[in-house]
């Protein structure tokens, strides 16, 4: 019965990410529009859109991530279908909180929220208090999740074993951790170290607001909490895409089961730490940051990517060498969402690095390495699972079709799209301009190309998503 | 530089694209179900020990360059102070009062010599981006309420220099800029 519920709850995810991702899609095409002059919004809608888009595409693919792991640990353990539908009403209600009070209530602090600004109120009186509390809402909803899924886990294995401690010394372990389970647990101790972090951001935050200035926030220490928080989960996310893959690629793919080695144990054991101080890196220009914090910053963003994404590459490109494997169209996505996480990589590597991001910081070189690994890396990864469950527990099925022409539209839309960004990250183009200064020549053509090249994206998402969409609405409604 | 981290990227980029379609060929064309390993998480160490002397490598050429140890040990020829508001910089050769703050008109800055920015914000984070005449950055810091960003530099191209605000500060922030002159 539960594990019926899990994967019903799984199809309702499904449908309100996608639901969700067209439309923030949408409002991205509508910001280059504007970037570009085709489009002429007032500022203050424009930073109210360019919000909700932020913060709707990291709680979605957030969720995403954690629907699918939630999924897939079926297998291994028993988890909680309370806590999943406890999380999935508790992210409808503060979705809605948030889109509210930034389309109608005309917030527009960006997704960051940085301290003082949403306090600095241009908009309606209501709409700060109703987006702080929205995050509350998300916060508690994945709260409870995420330690319902850590329960389950530390049911069946112990700290040792979750963690796949076993395998750093011995190599036949008595008791095997898949792979699956050590990047999950690894990635939801993240994701709960950054959330309770949230939890306190909060609290500073209404401290400040419902004593009407007779508490003050210090700056650099709520800048310090932001970013661990909204570093942190961005990351996160990611990390439980790759745990789908660790189980899902070698299975579509037809060939054996991956197994933990004491390599992978330590490399994503070194990855659950690093992670958790690579933030330093968005207050390199804050210079009154202690100097070690920032050297940390720089190390830990190298030693964060290095041991998660070396494994990972590697792995999949020897998994595929001359390898005779069922290609489908969900382990395609996946491979091209691990270039496309690695290419970002780089281009975030090159940004983690004080001495460039002195030219780099705040500009599109930020949003496009970002996009990169997210519009071309972990959505991908979650569309792959999106597919493959679709296809695996619906009634309907058929051959798939036109998958040449879906994954060309989707490169060329989305190589176009990042190609924008980058030039004009190097041409010094500041990020979050609802329209430029004339000075900058060349950012009104290259906003345009952008959301041309976002629209072709769009239309390949579209030939997606119809096909898993109605599978899905399918299997919401039919009881199976 | 940026072009030059432009081209980088871009070269390995490509390198990566490459690599992934040439393994994704390669099994394509092979018809051999055997071939292939049992379990691809198995150790390959060197690969990441080359991946990690290229960063280390990398991280100590550029600590070095952070901007916190530009010009530690000499004497800046000219102090500016900058306050930043909502949607203004004020630039002034004194210390600016914040209740009332005051700036200069305009400012002029002597080419080749050592100049200290020290940068606060009057409410809320700003950026303090400097772009050359033509228009790239060329140094930055930030603007934030309660604490002051020393930014040392040399500016080596005379000109008119712009000052962007590279920290979204609200509904104004894109058209947030001042100038000064370099001679
Ligand atoms: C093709 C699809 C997409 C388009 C057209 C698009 C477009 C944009 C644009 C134009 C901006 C503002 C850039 C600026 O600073 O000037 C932006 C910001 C952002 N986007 Fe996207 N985006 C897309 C997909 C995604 C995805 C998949 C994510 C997933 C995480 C995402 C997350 C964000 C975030 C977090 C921001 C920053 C918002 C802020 O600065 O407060 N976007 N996007
Ligand atoms: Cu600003």
């Amino acid at each position: 019965m539960e594990a019926k519920g899990i994967k019903k709850n799984t199809a309702i995810w499904i449908i309100a990410v996608l639901v969700l991702f067209v439309l923030s899609i949408i409002l991205g095409i509508i910001m280059r529009l504007n970037q570009g002059g085709a489009v002429h919004l007032d500022p203050g809608t424009f930073y109210a859109d360019m919000t909700i888009h932020g913060i709707t595409m990291i709680g979605i693919w957030f969720v995403a991530g954690m629907a699918g792991v939630n999924f897939i640990m079926e297998r291994y353990v028993k988890t909680s279908y309370r806590a999943n539908t406890f999380a999935l009403v508790m992210t409808v209600i503060g979705v809605v909180m948030l889109w509210v009070s930034t389309l109608i209530g005309d917030f527009h602090a960006g997704w960051t929220f940085l301290y003082p600004l949403p306090f600095k109120i241009a908009w309606s009186a209501w709409a700060t208090p109703m987006f702080l509390w929205a995050l509350a809402v998300l916060g508690v909803g994945w709260l409870v999740w995420v330690l319902s899924l850590m329960t389950a886990l530390l049911k069946k294995y112990s700290i040792s074993q979750v963690f796949a401690w076993q395998h750093f010394r011995n190599k036949n372990p008595e008791v095997e951790t898949p792979p699956f389970i050590l990047i999950s647990m690894i990635s939801l101790l993240g994701v709960l170290a950054c959330l309770i972090a949230a939890v306190v951001l909060l609290v500073l935050l209404f401290a400040e607001y419902y004593s009407h200035g007779a508490f003050v926030n210090d700056a650099l220490l709520i800048k310090n909490l932001t970013y661990f928080f909204g570093h942190t989960i961005a990351n996160e996310m990611l990390y439980l895409g790759l745990a789908i893959i660790y189980e899902l690629f070698p299975e579509i793919s037809g060939r054996p089961k991956w197994k933990t080695t004491w390599y992978v144990a330590i490399a994503w054991n070194l990855t659950l730490f690093f992670v958790l101080l690579a933030f330093f890196h968005h207050l390199y220009m804050d210079f009154v940051q202690p100097e070690g914090l920032q050297i940390v910053g720089q190390l830990a963003s190298y030693l964060a990517s290095l041991p998660s994404a070396g494994v990972t590459v590697f792995s999949v490109i020897v998994a595929v060498y001359r390898t005779k494997i069922k290609w489908s169209l969900s382990n395609l996505l996946f491979f091209i969402g691990i270039a496309g996480w690695v290419i970002g990589g780089v281009g975030a590597v090159i940004d983690a690095t004080i001495s460039n991001n002195f030219l780099l910081h705040n500009t599109l070189w930020v949003p496009a390495h970002f996009h990169s690994y997210n519009a071309m890396g972990n959505v991908l990864f979650s569309l792959g699972f999106f597919h493959w469950f679709s296809v695996e527990y619906s009634k309907r099925k058929g051959p798939e079709r036109l998958s040449s022409l879906k994954l060309s539209f989707l490169l060329l839309g989305g190589i176009g799209f990042l190609a924008a960004f980058y030039v004009a990250g190097a041409e010094s183009v500041p990020r979050r301009y609802s329209s430029y200064p004339v000075e900058f020549t060349s950012a009104k053509l290259l906003a345009t190309l952008g959301a041309v090249f976002a629209t072709v994206y769009l239309i390949a998402i579209f030939l997606f998503v119809s096909s898993i969409f109605k599978r899905c609405i399918n299997m919401v409604l039919h009881r199976s | 530089m940026q072009y030059a981290l432009l081209l980088l990227f871009l070269v390995l980029a490509a390198v990566i694209a490459l690599v992934f379609i040439i393994v994704y060929l390669s099994s394509k064309k092979s018809d051999d179900e055997l071939k292939g390993m049992a379990n691809p998480l198995q150790k390959r160490f060197w690969f990441l020990l080359i991946l990690f002397v290229c960063l280390g490598i990398f991280a100590l050429i550029t600590i070095p360059r952070s901007p916190y140890y530009l010009f530690a040990k000499e004497q800046p020829a000219k102090v500016v102070h900058v306050a930043a508001g909502q949607f203004f910089f004020t630039m002034s050769y004194k210390a600016i009062n914040p209740d009332k703050p005051e700036g200069e008109m305009t400012i002029e800055l002597p080419a080749n010599q050592l100049v200290e920015f020290r940068v606060t914000s009057l409410d809320v984070n700003h950026g303090f981006a400097i772009y050359s005449p033509s228009k790239q950055i060329v140094a930055q810091t930030q603007a934030m309420p309660g604490y002051v960003n020393l930014l040392r530099w040399k500016f080596e191209e005379p000109g008119t220099y712009t000052v962007h605000c590279l920290e979204y500060c609200g509904m104004a922030h894109q058209v947030m800029q001042t100038t000064f002159t370099v001679k």
